[in-house]
């Protein structure tokens, strides 16, 4: 269970692909520059290597194209940006996500008990 | 903050990069791998210019797990490295078993008396797997370490190992 606000991994995982595709609406970017961008926003949690393989998945499934621009680092960096595709599954994703908070906000907000009722007979 | 990295820095950077592409070796199809090379490299360079080296291969968490991602993501239909180690472990079979069968020959040559000569034992003539001659005091032996039949054993030990994993999957589903 996660402590002092940090942030459960595995709840992460599940939403990394929200995410990207949501910072990649706002602005095109390559794969640390989203590492950054999510840690910036609180999500310090997230490792590179979960960004980068989760970049490939939605590559794959046509949901982000890419494209090479060179850099003064000397390796080129690959951006990446939401395609058609992309967006239509970042509509389906933020959908879902609110239903899911609405349906799960009445229960996680309720105060825990000290000890569970009886079971009912 | 872009600034030149270090020799030692780029090593670092290179090793991580190099074991990632081992693991994914035989598995990923080259082009694909050149891909997560690069993108990786490109990516840890700008990681290491902003937090160190060290640092940017401590955020990427383990070289196992990340190319455990890559595996699911992009695994070709054959495991060819799977297959080599089949293929490794038949020949090796084969010549445990040459080497059992032949000391039993011997054996079997020294107890049956004095004799002159050599005194030979093969199966598919010519063709292998085993092909071994014992001398008539049983002082020494030959044995085949290549032929057509090991050629073609090791062949299909490497077919069945580089796709049975992709046999199985299909099977479980």
């Amino acid at each position: 269970m996660a402590e002092n606000g940090a942030h459960d991994s595995q709840l992460l995982k599940g939403v990394l692909s929200l995410a990207l595709l949501r910072l990649l609406a706002e602005r095109e970017s390559y794969g640390y520059e989203l590492v950054t961008r999510l840690h910036e926003l609180g999500l310090t949690e997230v490792q590179d290597g979960s960004v980068y393989p989760a970049l490939g998945r939605l590559e794959r499934d046509g949901q982000v194209t890419s494209r090479l621009v060179a850099s003064s680092s000397g390796a080129a960096r690959k951006y990446y940006r939401p395609s058609a595709a992309g967006y239509a599954a970042l509509a389906h994703i933020e959908l879902a996500w609110g239903s899911l908070v609405r349906a799960l906000e009445p229960i996680v907000s309720r105060p825990v008990p000290a000890k569970p009722k009886e079971a009912l007979t | 903050m872009n600034r030149t990295l270090p020799m030692k820095d780029r090593l670092r950077i290179e090793l991580v990069v190099r074991r990632l592409d081992y693991a994914l070796d035989g598995r990923v199809p080259m082009a694909r791998r050149k891909q997560i090379r690069n993108e990786l490299r490109s990516n840890l360079i700008e990681a290491a210019q902003q937090v160190g080296a060290e640092n940017a291969v401590k955020q990427l968490g383990g070289v196992r797990a990340l190319a455990n991602s890559y595996l699911e993501l992009y695994r070709g239909r054959f495991d060819f490295k799977v297959g080599s180690y089949w293929a490794i472990a038949a020949y090796a079979a084969l010549q445990a078993l040459e080497i059992t069968l032949l000391i039993a020959f011997q054996a079997g040559v020294a107890t049956g008396g004095s004799h002159t000569g050599t005194y030979s034992f093969q199966f598919w003539d010519g063709f292998g797997p085993f092909s071994g001659s014992v001398s008539g005091n049983g002082s020494s032996f030959v044995m085949l370490m290549l032929s057509p039949a090991h050629v073609l054993l090791m062949f299909v030990a490497f077919v069945i190992g580089s796709s049975y994993r992709t046999v199985f999957a299909r099977r479980r589903t």
